[in-house]
């Protein structure tokens, strides 16, 4: 006779959070990078990432990168500025204060200047996917 | 910094950031196994595609 104690293979189904929380959790990770998974009580996961981004986000800034602004003349303004506002909070906060988001000729001519811009947009979207897991999470599609 | 630099310093926090996130890695060693992998690919095919440039007369 089958029985689920003995089964090595017993699937188990991870217990959604109420909805309050799951849209708390996701809205928290665009404020702070990781926050979302501790309000979860994913404390170390919510570490590790949000203490990726966060590096990521401000080597992108030591390498001389900028934050893009969605120009009508430049439509892949528009792609980078989408994986960049992934960030949250602090690209809203940099964009409006105008920190990180002009283009000086000395700052052009760097040789880390794309590795800056290609550090600041992988850190928006990895927030992009982490907040998605966050609510994945939160919903019980994951554990 | 120099582009082998940049380019080990970029894999290992993305390929943490993907171990931590993936969805199909629940225990940790498995995590860290997948982590490993994904930065040695990183590694690996950033060095075959420096070394195909390299030989391109651009």
């Amino acid at each position: 006779m089958y029985s689920e104690e003995f089964s090595e293979h017993r699937v188990v189904t991870p217990r959604p959070a109420p909805m309050a929380r799951t849209i708390a959790a996701t809205v928290a990770s665009f404020i702070i990078p990781g926050l979302g998974h501790l309000l979860l009580g994913k404390v170390i996961r919510g570490a590790i990432i949000g203490g990726v981004i966060i590096v990521m986000f401000i080597l992108g800034f030591a390498m001389e990168g900028h934050l893009y602004k969605p120009d009508p003349n430049e439509w892949l303004t528009w792609f980078f500025s989408f994986l960049d506002a992934g960030m949250g909070l602090p690209y809203l906060v940099a964009a409006i204060a105008d920190w990180g988001v002009r283009i000086t000729p000395e700052q052009a001519s760097k040789v880390t200047f794309e590795y800056g811009n290609t550090f600041l947009c992988v850190a928006g979207a990895l927030n992009i996917l982490a907040a998605m897991d966050a609510y994945d999470i939160g919903i019980g599609r994951k554990s | 910094m120099t582009h082998f630099m940049a380019m080990v310093l970029f894999s290992l926090l993305v390929s943490v950031a993907f171990a931590a996130l993936s969805s199909d890695h629940q225990t940790t060693p498995e995590r860290v196994k997948y982590g490993l992998k994904v930065f040695a690919y990183f590694v690996g095919v950033g060095l075959i595609i420096a070394w195909v440039l390299y030989f391109l007369p651009l």
